[in-house]
């Protein structure tokens, strides 16, 4: 809400400046986002009195005028105004003064221009007469501005405008108001903090408020049909009035808070509204048929056409106000065209009423129209406000355009609403605050707030205040609020430090998953792999091109889980592999000059499943690791020649991962059918369960985001492998062999087709724990072998915990042999 | 035998010593144990009188010191020889550079944080993206019209057929708070790092997702105090020890009091010198939270903080625009 500086201090007197009171309302929990000020001081600027005038010798359209400023001797000054004229009191900018004129350019961009003494075409000038723009009152540039013939000659200016209630600078702050501050919503309401912090009274106006019944009842009757959404409508109403534009001092407040005046019945609403926080509606009552006003729910198919001209198909349920025809108004919202004051309204009849917050909130949702009276109504008003918002307007608007209130008012009140006191203890709240406040300090901070503090009661076996909750505070329901009111004003910066940090005797909990993580990402950032966040959200058709069986099978393999009414279609499916959003990086960067691509990202890819024990039932969801290579795995240099990443580049470093991690017993798969997205890949299983996939991207899947060099990508449940990982306590050291190692090599031919992967695995088998190391140095095709032959080399290293006698590893070699020839086919190279 | 010394002497320096070879074959002619040549000599000192024998050892000695030297000699200079020459050696040529990686700033920060809090004893918890209503909102305490409730606001996957029952992407890491005191009673202190999402248009200063840190601690005598002690050390660890912070009071549902932090952001260019900058918002909290789990408000009070990832990054690493963390461009990332 827009709050002005001038307008707050009517109602208390805090001497504070606009940053001040700024900083005050903000640590009272108004949080002030903007200070803005309005006008310029205008020093220098006097009352001037125009003696006598004659053209100027060299200019036709140029006034020399003879002014006294009412101190010295009257001053020369040329005027260009077509108006100026002999006897007129005017604003006259001495010499030094400085003002911020409008630009030639644009108005709005405001130059400073200090008055000097000057000659203007031969003639000596002393000063400059004003126009309204000249001096940030208006845009008005038509002519000079012409005072109230009494103004006093040399008076400044500021003096004389602050004798018609109007100021020259005001400071607009710019308040966030929380949605547990229904009674902030307005000028009082903010004064009420401020006045409460400063321990300072709050001054409301004086407003003589009208007995409940009186002449008015034969004017207007008021039946309420709907008591639950309206249990309180208050009606006044105000004759004989001619409706006018407001006075300055009005339109001015007005306008600093961002309202266009209208005319002056509608803005003393507005001003009220902003004033205390009730908002009001005035109806031309001749409009009013059969005198009547009814409060009910709308029918299917009624409509209305609002203020703004624009006809509203009404939800069934929608609260009206209605006269004995038709509706005139939606209640709590806007009003209707059909009854709306305008210049020849002579009688106004004064709407004061509480609308129930729910049932206002819905209906302004159904509309989609938000107004400031539906944004007060929605949060809740004061339920004991109504009468005197409405004797308050009813007296500005009689004071401003004359007429007559007719007596009493209309207070049509079937539900009141019961009066609340709650418990609060003043230990309980220094056990809360951790300061030790005074209970005689609580009572007169929540006092200062408007609640009734009665001492004497008991809560829980300890001394309790009784405070009686003010109409205009529904939010405070708890002994916590009444709490947070305390803290909020005794002063969140008055709390002490305390000296230790409090930690609660808990052994330190192991994150595995957390350590893993870290270990993880630090080996692959050290093998050139950059971290990337992507969006969850992606289109649905990307999300289903990517969920398949060969990506998501390590987890939840299940249909896409999909966004309601998303803001973008490319946010309507959330992602089940985090591979598209990787290859839209690989695309971005390869598109900026990058040959090297290799990205890693940790995220969770999701789905919908039917397996029991998921969290939130029907969705499956879980920590993916994606890394991928494209491009260079060794840039060219004056020694090598460039060499792209290929797929044994990614298998040696998920192999690599694997043994960081400490993982035991993974097998990889081989599978040669491609899929859409995969040309061949392996499956990971750890622990026999799937874990993931290291695959070649098709073909596809590469020109679809014109990728040019082949993409390798390894994607696994992070989950499966970090339950896999043993924590630090699971290592079990395993002393350094002093014997020496024996090295050998075995050359097999075999056929093409064998796989390297299954050989291995038997070699394994048969060496068993003697087998340190097992590498391929070698793998050959061609001219020296048979045809549909390859020779392979092994390198094996074995030891064990005595020295290895040559013929013992000779025997185990032969061994491995006859394993590779009956299982493989293969036959030593000799 | 004097002459023979001579000659012998003479041999020694004539002997050209410049392959292994060589030095090979001058030790084991001169200096050889079984039949070098002055080994000979010093065996013959037994046929020597008496009288001569001290001097002649002495000559014979010196000798073999002055073939031991040359030898010494060759052999350094043999080694020189072999070392690799520099001529052709240039070792200003650049290093054969491997790819670089790099952890994302967003990364970093978190890392950062979880150290900070670490260090105060807190651990870390994890929950799911995947929400449901009960844990988002209303064990939470939010009121079933709470505007973070409506469409425009949050992701639904499934709306509800009854209160609690809608599928959510997650709005806040808060829910993890709840998760946490279901399964464990106090006292309780964890820090919940991740992403969350809203349902908004994507902007220099908005995106649909981002990551947050929310911090628990539930226990026997938490206060607003200790709140505002561990916000001010953690903002001091983060941003430096000079910081100056301001903690005031706000609203969130499920925190009361409620209170968000700002920090000082000096900016010279500004009126003022610079301006206060929201970095968390936080609460001790709300007694029907505690309620909601289970969990007795009168014997246990408890604080929560919740912070964005993205905003303290920016704030380290003076980022204007939100999108860049998401784009993921490497002359972004190599930076960091």
């Amino acid at each position: 809400m827009k709050l002005s500086y001038n307008w707050l201090g009517d109602y208390v007197a805090h001497g504070l400046d606009a940053a001040g009171l700024a900083d005050r309302l903000t640590m009272a929990g108004l949080e002030v986002d903007d200070v803005e000020q309005r006008g310029e001081a205008l020093d220098g600027v006097v009352v001037g009195h125009v003696l006598a005038i004659q053209p100027h010798p060299n200019a036709d359209r140029l006034t020399l005028c003879r002014v006294d400023l009412g101190a010295g001797e009257p001053v020369p000054i040329v005027c260009g105004a077509p108006n100026v004229a002999a006897g007129q009191k005017v604003a006259v900018a001495t010499v030094g003064t400085t003002l911020s004129l409008p630009g030639r350019e644009s108005p709005d961009e405001r130059v400073a221009i200090t008055i000097k003494k000057a000659k203007i075409r031969g003639e000596e000038s002393q000063g400059m007469i004003c126009a309204e723009d000249e001096l940030g009152l208006s845009a008005d540039h038509a002519g000079i501005l012409v005072l109230d013939a009494d103004a006093v000659v040399g008076q400044p200016f500021a003096a004389y405008l602050g004798g018609k209630g109007v100021a020259l600078v005001d400071y607009v702050l710019d308040v966030s108001i929380t949605p547990n501050r229904p009674d902030a919503i307005s000028h009082i309401g903010m004064a009420r903090d401020v006045a409460a912090v400063g321990r300072m009274p709050l001054r409301r106006p004086a407003v003589a408020l009208p007995i409940a019944g009186g002449a008015v009842l034969d004017r207007i009757s008021v039946v309420i049909e709907a008591p639950e959404a309206c249990p309180r409508y208050v009606a006044m109403v105000v004759e004989g009035i001619a409706v006018r534009e407001s006075p300055a001092w009005l339109k001015q407040r007005l306008t600093a808070i961002g309202l266009r005046p209208r005319n002056h019945v509608v803005d003393v609403t507005n001003y009220v509204m902003y004033e205390c926080g009730q908002p009001l509606h005035a109806f031309d009552y001749d409009q009013v048929a059969g005198r009547k006003i009814v409060v009910r729910q709308s029918q299917g198919g009624e409509s209305v056409v609002t203020l703004d001209s624009k006809e509203r198909k009404l939800p069934e349920n929608t609260l009206l106000i209605c006269d004995a025809d038709r509706p005139v108004a939606i209640a709590g919202i806007m009003g209707g065209e059909n009854s709306e004051v305008t210049a020849s309204t002579t009688t106004v009849f004064i709407e004061s009423a509480y609308f129930e917050p729910s049932a206002i909130r819905r209906t302004a949702r159904q509309l989609g129209l938000q107004t400031d009276a539906s944004y007060r109504f929605e949060r809740g008003v004061d339920a004991t406000g109504q009468p005197w918002a409405a004797a308050r307007a009813a007296a500005l608007i009689s004071e401003i355009g004359g007429g007559t209130i007719v007596p009493g008012m209309v207070d049509a009140h079937p539900n009141a609403p019961p009066e609340r006191t709650i418990l609060m203890r003043p230990a309980r709240a220094v056990r809360v605050l951790g300061v030790a406040i005074d209970p005689a300090i609580m009572v007169v901070l929540l006092e200062a707030l408007g609640f009734v503090v009665a001492m004497g009661r008991e809560l829980q076996g300890e001394p309790a205040l009784a405070c009686t909750v003010p109409g205009y505070r529904p939010d405070v329901e708890r002994e916590i609020d009444l709490i947070e009111e305390v803290a909020r004003l005794y002063g969140y910066d008055k709390i002490p430090l305390p000296s230790h940090v409090p930690v609660a005797a808990l052994a330190p909990a192991v994150a595995p998953e957390t350590r893993a993580m870290q270990r993880a990402q630090g080996y692959l950032t050290g093998l050139g792999f950059r971290e990337i966040y992507t969006n969850s959200m992606l289109s649905r058709e990307t999300a289903e091109r990517f969920n398949l069986p060969v990506l998501t099978a390590a987890g939840h393999p299940g249909a896409v889980v999909e966004t309601l009414k998303p803001i973008s279609q490319e946010m309507a499916a959330l992602r089940p592999s985090l591979l598209p959003g990787m290859l839209a990086v690989m695309a971005h960067n390869q598109n900026h000059g990058h040959d090297v691509l290799r990205f890693l990202e940790f995220g969770h890819v999701f789905s919908t499943t039917a397996a029991a024990g998921v969290l939130v039932p029907g969705y499956g969801e879980h920590t993916s690791l994606l890394m991928a290579a494209s491009g260079p795995a060794e840039r060219v240099n004056w020694t090598n020649k460039e060499r792209l990443a290929d797929f044994y580049d990614l298998k040696g470093i998920v192999e690599g991962l694997i043994s960081r991690l400490g993982l035991a017993e993974v097998a990889y798969i081989p599978v040669y059918v491609p899929t859409a997205i995969t040309l061949y890949h392996l499956e990971m299983w750890v622990g026999g369960r799937l874990a993931g996939v290291l695959a070649c991207a098709s073909n596809d899947v590469r020109s679809l985001y014109d990728l040019k060099e082949a993409v390798f990508f390894a994607e696994m449940n992070w989950d499966v492998l970090a339950a896999a990982v043993p924590d630090a306590a699971g290592v079990n050291y395993r002393p350094i062999s002093r014997f020496p190692s024996v090295d050998r090599d075995l050359a097999v031919l075999m056929d093409a087709s064998v796989q390297i992967g299954a050989a291995m695995a038997d070699i394994r088998v048969v060496a068993g724990g003697m087998l340190r190391r097992l590498t391929v140095f070698d793998e050959y095709r061609g001219d020296q072998v048979p045809a549909g032959k390859k020779s392979v080399a092994f390198g094996l290293r074995f030891s064990a915990d005595r020295t290895l006698q040559d013929e013992e590893v000779d025997r185990m070699l032969a061994r491995i042999l006859e394993r590779l020839q009956n299982e493989h086919g293969a036959e030593l190279r000799r | 035998m004097v002459e023979q010394l001579d000659q012998l002497r003479r041999d020694i320096e004539a002997t050209a010593l410049d392959t292994s070879e060589a030095i090979d074959t001058f030790r084991i002619q001169y200096l050889g144990r079984k039949s070098g040549r002055i080994t000979d000599l010093f065996q013959g000192l037994k046929d020597v009188p008496p009288a001569e024998k001290p001097a002649m050892g002495h000559r014979i000695n010196a000798i073999k010191v002055l073939a031991e030297e040359r030898l010494e000699a060759a052999l350094q200079q043999l080694k020189a020889a072999a070392a690799p020459s520099t001529a052709n050696l240039d070792i200003t040529l650049p290093g054969r550079q491997v790819p670089l990686g790099s952890d994302h700033p967003l990364t970093q920060t978190l890392w950062e944080i979880q150290r900070i809090f670490a260090h105060f004893g807190f651990d870390i918890a994890l929950g799911p993206e995947i929400e449901d209503d009960w844990h988002n909102f209303t064990a939470l305490n939010f009121p079933p019209d709470h505007p973070a409730r409506d469409m425009q606001d949050t992701f639904f996957l499934r709306e509800g057929r009854r209160d609690g029952d809608a599928v959510v992407l997650r709005t806040h890491t808060s829910p993890v708070q709840i998760r946490v005191m279901e399964r464990q009673k106090p006292p309780i202190r964890v820090i919940v790092p991740g992403r969350v999402y809203r349902n908004e248009s994507i902007t220099y200063k908005s995106y649909c997702l981002f990551h947050q840190v929310e911090g628990l601690y539930v226990d026997e005598g938490v206060t607003l105090a200790d709140l505002k002690q561990i916000l001010n050390l953690f903002a001091r660890a983060i941003f430096g020890n000079d910081v100056v912070t301001r903690l005031r009071p706000s609203f969130f549902p499920f925190t009361e009091p409620s209170a968000e932090l700002d920090i000082w952001w000096r900016n010279p260019a500004l009126p003022g010198g610079g301006r206060w900058m929201e970095i968390l918002g936080s609460g001790m909290v709300d007694p029907n939270v505690l309620e909601s789990v289970g969990i007795d408000s009168e014997r246990y009070t408890g604080y929560a903080f919740g912070m964005g990832v993205e905003r303290i990054a920016m704030l380290r690493y003076n980022i204007q625009d939100i999108r860049v963390f998401y784009e993921n461009d490497i002359r972004f990332l190599e930076q960091f």
